[in-house]
């Protein structure tokens, strides 16, 4: 029954029996590079082998047993900052995204589910908002309220709140039209349920992947703003930070800012794979 | 026809005096006295401040304010910098040409690149398809920021003599113009490149699976027939539309592509007036580019419901 209803709502292919395929493979490869940066991240301040913001006279090293990926100019050790920068740049990406995803659901059920005047307001109201460049409009919000972790992560989840929306309410306006939906309606049941139990579940997937996507896009702003001088403040590192900082020697020790570059490339792509394997398991059409 | 372009056209322009509203308000909004940036020093007598504030409008309501900003902002006068104490405009016209002319660059090579790979991948499968892909799926995850400083670092490293940082205006010497622009337009291809041959790629399969184009092959037309005139010309059409889309990225990104080269374009314009708190300049840059964004999204949708009879109307 419920694959029956998914194949109607997302107009996709025949449901696979559950087997190591393709997409399998990916949705594997992108759980264990995202439980490897999780696990690094939440215990960093154990596996970083030195102190990130303890300054040495050995500075702009190369890569040595003592420091793998080197020194930066005032001596810090590259690879413990990298490890501790992933905690600030991932928290406000995940944070972020997580506020986008409640905004996203509220107002894209509410659009959706209720329609006419309410969800012509909504969309509207989105519309104008996705008018500006993500990174224009992040980038003017975090100047005007200043670059602190709360405000950071306040403007990325309004950025990225409306498209959040757009991919929730375009599965509930077919979902809603169903019959199990006007059978519990016919029921009595109240709007509240309705919405929660018989449409909610129907759309988690499209949403899913979204979601993942959305965190790959969110890496990006999250850096680029740091880059741009508007991340959180220092000494505590960040990779966008990082990248910006080492700008200026790394002619000397490329090892700087080939390290937060990788570590860039390395977050944005677990969260890609990740979205790409969610959608050919769950047999989720182009988002 | 003429009815749903009147309408887009309505449906523009009202987002455009939202957006203006949100770009005015965004401003004001802003912790901290505007007076006290308009006057460049936290250390001002009181009479000066108050003066300022009259002079700038300050002490009129919100909305006279913003109606008074708006109506100077049609007629083209978007203020005067707190910094330079010159008019926005000229300045703005000059970086808008740079950033323009960085992203028209920059949209042809994404273009070439794209379209080149994504029709090799799908006509040569095999071990370049799977390259290609492989490729594309890694480069979506490099942001261009990042392009940008390995390929100055690369210069750094491997070509100290050549100098790859600022530019060269057009009208001074038209080559040494393009070739200041290369690289920054490269560093914002290579993403965009990714997007369009994906998506040429997996047009050209979808249309080659298509009746007509096995009649043209059944009927003995010649394989670089089939390709340019079927394949190419029906599978184009969505790619473009999907590259026009992409300005408002281009936009945004070349924000730090410019930073990073020195390109006095928008994005370092804005870079500028953020760490000066240039608010008018950042209120006029603001404006522009979603009035930009508007305008664009609004003619792709026209052109393409003029192109694509199964559009809506």
């Amino acid at each position: 029954m419920q694959e029956e209803v998914q194949k109607q709502a997302f107009g996709s292919r025949a449901v696979k029996a559950p087997r190591i395929t393709q997409g399998g493979l990916l949705l594997g490869i992108g759980l264990a590079m995202l439980a490897a940066m999780l696990i690094v991240t939440i215990f960093a301040p154990f596996i970083a082998p030195f102190d990130p913001s303890a300054t040495s006279p050995d500075s702009l090293a190369g890569a040595s047993a003592r420091h793998w990926l080197g020194t930066d100019s005032i001596g810090r050790d590259v690879l413990s900052r990298l490890i501790v920068g992933g905690r600030t740049t991932l928290l406000i990406t995940i944070t972020a995204v997580l506020i986008a995803l409640v905004g996203g659901l509220v107002l894209g059920l509410l659009s959706g589910y209720l329609g006419g005047l309410v969800d012509d307001v909504i969309m509207r109201v989105l519309d104008v908002v996705f008018a500006f460049p993500v990174l224009l409009l992040a980038i003017a919000v975090v100047a005007a309220l200043g670059p602190t972790v709360p405000n950071l992560i306040l403007t990325i989840a309004i950025v990225y709140t409306p498209a959040m929306a757009r991919v929730v309410r375009a599965p509930v306006l077919s979902v809603k039209q169903w019959d199990h939906v006007e059978a519990a309606r016919s029921i009595g049941m109240s709007e509240f349920r309705l919405v929660l139990h018989h449409i909610l579940p129907l759309v988690v997937s499209p949403i899913l992947v979204a979601t993942s996507l959305t965190l790959s896009q969110t890496i990006f702003t999250v850096t680029a703003l740091s880059f741009l001088g508007l991340g959180p403040p220092p000494p505590d590192p960040n990779w966008g930070g990082m990248l910006s900082e080492a700008r200026q020697f790394m002619e000397l020790a490329p090892l700087t800012v080939i390290g937060p570059a990788a570590a860039i490339v390395f977050a944005t792509l677990t969260f890609i794979v990740l979205a790409n394997g969610l959608r050919d398991v769950l047999d989720v059409g182009s988002v | 026809m003429t009815r749903f372009v009147l309408g887009r056209l309505a449906w523009m322009l009202a987002i455009l005096l939202a957006v203006s509203f949100i770009a005015f308000a965004m401003m004001r909004a802003l912790p901290g006295d505007f007076a006290i940036a308009a006057a460049g020093s936290q250390s001002v007598a009181p009479e000066v401040l108050a003066a300022i504030r009259q002079d700038l409008g300050l002490d009129r309501p919100l909305l006279a304010q913003y109606w008074g900003w708006l109506g100077h902002a049609l007629l083209g006068d978007l203020g005067t910098s707190f910094v330079t104490r010159q008019p926005v405009r000229a300045e703005l016209f000059d970086r808008l040409a740079v950033t323009f002319q960085l992203t028209l660059l920059a949209a042809i090579i994404s273009m070439v690149m794209g379209v080149a790979t994504g029709l090799a991948a799908a006509r040569m499968r095999g071990a370049i398809d799977w390259i290609v892909r492989l490729y594309n799926g890694v480069m979506l995850a490099v942001p261009n920021y990042v392009v940008a400083t390995l390929i100055v670092l690369l210069f750094g490293l491997y070509f100290p003599q050549i100098s790859i940082f600022g530019y060269t205006p057009f009208l001074e010497d038209p080559l040494a113009n393009i070739g200041s622009l290369l690289l920054p337009a490269l560093a914002l291809a290579l993403a965009v490149s990714v997007t369009i041959s994906e998506n040429t790629r997996a047009a050209v399969l979808e249309v080659a699976n298509q009746d007509f184009v096995m009649v043209a092959r059944a009927k003995g037309l010649p394989p670089g027939r089939i390709l340019r005139d079927y394949l190419v010309r029906n599978a184009l059409t969505p790619v473009i539309t999907a590259t026009g889309l992409k300005i408002a990225a281009l936009l945004g990104g070349s924000i730090l592509v410019e930073t990073i080269f020195a390109i006095p374009g928008m994005g370092q314009y804005l870079f500028d007036s953020i760490n000066s708190r240039d608010y008018p300049v950042i209120q006029a840059i603001v404006l522009t580019a979603a009035a930009i964004v508007v305008v664009v999204n609004t003619m792709i949708d026209i052109a393409y419901a003029r192109v694509d009879a199964r559009v809506q109307l």
